[in-house]
């Protein structure tokens, strides 16, 4: 067993490391603070390859492996959990299905673009009514001659309105349930496609998560991504690998909030002596860390199961369950280091604190991650 | 153009612990990295060959451990890297190590420039890149900001504690850079996955025709202590004309003005 990274992954964490601190954290407050999707940082994402990280060179990626995708966004979201959730919804919810599920002529329509970070990407499955149960979807696609047409709506879109490129669930055969539900790319810009408000959310206020609307959506036949009635197969296998990034997107958070809680800790003094020296805080270090190399072990892990093609819904589920649950502790924990300051945006604690919920949300619930889990063990 | 840009391996100062009572640095866990100034060396070399063509070879001079820099220089826009290694460089000291690279350009054969570090991150001798210019009989330029080279020959911004001072010299010449010359890139994933393949020389001692005996370094380190600022956490209360009083009177006592 090795638990060292490679030089290659060791360089490249460096190089996200240096990149967030110097040019993302900067920004991580304000964008926050003014719910300000961050469109100036995608051309440099893109520059760094930092937008196609686990794709091949051939196709436009960085041709870099999924544990490396996983450093990325940790590192990312170290400083900013907006920008790691971008990174993270174009790359494994937007263009992994097509990297996956594409035709020949779908690739090469839009995967260079999306892998070299030309064009960003999402993903949209849940609607009003089908969150965790994604099988309820009201949104159809009925083929008119050379095209789908589709009606409804989605809801809680990352990357909506920014987005150039959408994989979209849509019952083609409702009477078929999970069977008859299919997975298309709607370009933006397709007639009768929309976006609505942005949603102003608790946390990641620098994303942007819109619904969308498809109002007679008139997009090709040759839109159809996979098979017809694939779409909820294309969704489930697309989450598995998703939740690998919001794994490491909550790990990320967990250890920005730690970093911050340990260098107040040693600065601030109370009774005469900084608060580091006070049993009571250093618990709470403590437990923090040990919670934080969990996590890392278990979304490292999950990523080089998918690396080297063996079975990774268990450990995907597992790394984010814990890791999205350790965020929120550890988070918890660096507020009330930081006490009343804590609670003030003067400290980035508090936003990490917000950031870090959602990640027990989306991508599959907690409980959805132990549905799966269990589902795994007691089959 | 042919351009050589020197480099040191060193530990990271941001890694490095100083025990309370002894002042010892605790280097345990304190990783390693290329001196920040040799990156902007690097990044000048680099930006000179973006602009009028050539290629720029990395050179490092190191014990093994310095292996784990060369995907890392090669990352950042050299064509290829040249690493001698040998365990007396843990004992090295300026005049050690110019004598090291100096025998290693002679090796490398043909060259333009060569631009190292104004002075490294761990001991900030500014004796290396001179010294390297003395042996091999060539010019050199020190607190370089600004550099253009045209027509073989290179034309540099100084900056001293007086002002600006402008030079031109004829290449090939030893350049040492400041930091405030260029912001080193930040590599990307592409860059880092293709240093892998970018070709490495390795060379030793024997091989550049050195042997211990010329090597022995005049410098002995003996203690490297840790510094430790201290407080005194005085407060000033009152007018401000008292309050400026009472300053100028401490820093009397303190004889700092």
């Amino acid at each position: 067993m090795d638990f060292e990274l490679s030089e290659e992954e060791s360089l490249l964490q460096a190089a996200v490391r240096e990149f967030a601190q110097t040019e993302v954290a900067p920004i991580a407050a304000e964008i926050d603070r003014n719910h300000r999707f961050p469109e100036e940082i995608l051309p440099r994402l893109a520059e760094l390859n930092l937008l196609g990280i686990p794709f091949p060179d051939e196709v436009g990626g960085a041709g870099a492996d999924y544990l490396s995708y996983a450093i990325a966004i940790e590192e990312l979201a170290r400083v900013c959990a907006s920008t790691a959730v971008i990174v993270s919804a174009h790359t494994s919810l937007g263009t992994s299905p097509i990297m996956d599920y594409g035709t020949p002529s779908q690739k090469e329509k839009y995967l260079h673009d999306l892998a070299s970070g030309q064009k960003l990407a999402a993903f949209a499955l849940t609607e009003p009514g089908a969150g965790t149960d994604a099988s309820a979807g009201k949104t159809t696609a009925v083929l008119e001659g050379e095209e789908w047409v589709l009606n409804g709506s989605k809801i809680f879109i990352t990357n909506g309105g920014y987005a150039d490129v959408y994989v979209v669930t849509a019952m083609t055969d409702p009477a078929k349930g999970t069977k008859g539900m299919s997975a298309f790319i709607v370009e933006k810009g397709a007639p009768g496609f929309s976006f609505g408000e942005k949603e102003h959310k608790m946390g990641i206020k620098g994303s942007s998560t819109t619904p969308l609307y498809f109002n007679n959506c008139r997009i090709p036949r040759d839109a159809l991504l996979g098979a017809e009635g694939q779409g909820f197969k294309i969704a489930m296998h697309t989450l598995d690998g998703g939740r690998i990034g919001i794994a490491a997107q909550a790990l990320g958070i967990a250890q920005g909030a730690l970093d911050a809680a340990v260098k107040y800790a040693k600065e601030r003094v109370q009774f005469g002596k900084p608060i580091a020296a006070q049993q009571a805080i250093q618990w709470m270090v403590a437990d923090s860390a040990t919670e934080i190399e969990a996590a890392r072990f278990l979304v490292y892990r999950a990523a080089w199961n998918k690396d080297h093609g063996l079975s990774y819904t268990k450990e995907a589920a597992m790394a984010k369950v814990f890791a999205s649950e350790t965020a929120s502790r550890v988070a918890g924990k660096a507020v009330q280091i930081h006490g009343g300051y804590g609670y003030t945006e003067n400290y980035p604690v508090e936003r990490a604190l917000r950031d870090a919920k959602i990640t027990e949300i989306y991508e599959g619930t907690s409980e959805v991650q132990r549905m799966v889990i269990a589902g795994t063990l007691l089959r | 153009m042919k351009i050589i840009a020197c480099y040191k391996w060193v530990l990271d100062e941001a890694d490095l612990k100083v025990e309370a009572q002894s002042r010892r640095l605790l280097t345990g866990r304190a990783k390693s990295k290329i001196s920040e100034y040799d990156r902007n060396a690097l990044e000048c070399g680099v930006q000179l060959i973006d602009e009028s063509g050539g290629e720029v070879i990395a050179l490092t001079a190191g014990t093994g451990g310095a292996k784990s820099s060369l995907k890392d220089a090669l990352s950042r826009g050299p064509a290829e890297a040249v690493f001698v290694k040998d365990e007396i460089m843990a004992q090295s000291d300026p005049a050690v190590t110019a004598k090291v690279l100096a025998a290693a350009v002679r090796h490398i054969g043909e060259y333009d420039l060569i631009l190292c570090g104004e002075g490294s991150s761990d001991e900030y001798s500014e004796q290396v890149g001179i010294r390297l210019a003395q042996l091999l009989g060539i010019p050199v330029v020190s607190f370089v900001n600004k550099v253009q080279v045209a027509d073989g020959v290179l034309r540099a911004e100084r900056k001293l504690d007086g002002g600006i001072e402008v030079v031109q010299v004829q290449l090939p010449a030893v350049v040492t850079v400041l930091p405030d010359m260029n912001t080193p890139r930040i590599p990307s994933l592409k860059q880092i996955l293709a240093a892998a393949k970018k070709p490495v020389k390795e060379l030793n001692l024997a091989g550049l025709g050195l042997d211990q005996a010329q090597l022995t370094a005049k410098v002995r380190r003996q203690t490297v202590l840790g510094t430790v600022m201290e407080r005194k956490g005085i407060r000033f209360r009152g007018e401000a004309r008292e309050v400026v009083q009472q300053v100028l009177t401490v820093l009397n006592k303190e004889g700092l003005c």
